[in-house]
């Protein structure tokens, strides 16, 4: 797969390497996409329940 | 086992009675049918009546800034009444009270119509090219709450259409009644719905 090459620390790489294969990851970078995707998810979820509340409040359901 | 049974019958065990959903699905029509069915509401009727909502909002201030508040024991007192809370605030409600929650569902283009017109009443600003945006936001948010709410034993949930109690007014008021196991008159609930009310209809009736 192409795409931007990232520097992560030795020693995260090498955890990263060892909990990959424990839990089962094709590839060091499967496992690296997943989490990253899980984190991004969870992030958009609370910028998308803050933009319902910023409307909310602007309708004075919120305070 | 009944909800009586599940939840007590003291009033100090009595669930709170909570209408939801999101702004401008209905959420004081229902309020509104309780309080004619005869169920006491809790609210300070601070916000009045306006064109938006002419029969008023029967909302309490407290409520808007639940998140805030790091004691919410006042709630206790809203055992056996009912209030009214918007979905996004739900999980703000303490797991001490249990609570019989009516969540309102309203075609989301009825319900951005319906905001959009009471948010440029409030001199906010609208921009009418975000309502995809925002019904997917919406969508994407009702059903986290719902799932969310399954998994919180302190909520037992009647999903209602408002549509369908515009619709039907008298028989889900009847289904209102049975839901929370209180002597209610429907004719009366049934008579607060003002069906001249519903005024931001979308094109295509569907529940989403």
């Amino acid at each position: 797969m192409f795409g931007a090459k990232i520097r992560i620390e030795r020693t995260l790489l090498e955890k990263v390497k060892r909990y990959s294969k424990i839990a089962g990851y094709s590839s060091v970078e499967e496992f690296v996409t997943h989490a990253l995707e899980k984190e991004v998810a969870k992030l958009e979820d609370a910028a998308s329940e803050e933009e319902i509340k910023e409307r909310l409040k602007g309708l004075g359901y919120i305070s | 086992m009944n909800i009586r049974g599940l939840f007590g019958k003291d009033k100090q065990d009595q669930p709170v009675i909570v209408v939801s959903g999101l702004p401008r699905s209905g959420t004081s029509m229902v309020m509104r049918m309780l309080d004619a069915g005869g169920v006491q509401i809790f609210t300070d009727s601070v916000r009045r009546a306006d064109e938006d909502n002419p029969r008023g909002y029967f909302e309490l201030e407290r409520v808007k800034n639940l998140e805030k508040q790091p004691d919410k024991g006042w709630l206790k007192d809203a055992r056996g009444k009912a209030i009214k809370v918007v979905s996004p605030l739900l999980p703000e409600l303490p797991s001490e009270n249990t609570y019989l929650l009516l969540f309102i569902n309203r075609n989301l283009h009825e319900v951005i119509a319906s905001q959009n017109k009471m948010l440029a009443r409030r001199g906010e600003k609208v921009d009418p090219a975000s309502d995809e945006r925002m019904r997917g936001l919406f969508e994407k948010h009702l059903g986290k709450t719902k799932t969310w709410l399954k998994g919180n034993a302190h909520f037992k949930v009647l999903e209602l259409v408002y549509s369908q109690v515009v619709a039907d007014p008298v028989g889900e008021a009847r289904r209102i009644r049975q839901f929370l196991e209180r002597e209610l008159d429907v004719s009366k609930m049934a008579g607060a719905v003002e069906e001249p009310l519903y005024r931001n209809r979308a094109k295509v009736e569907t529940n989403s």
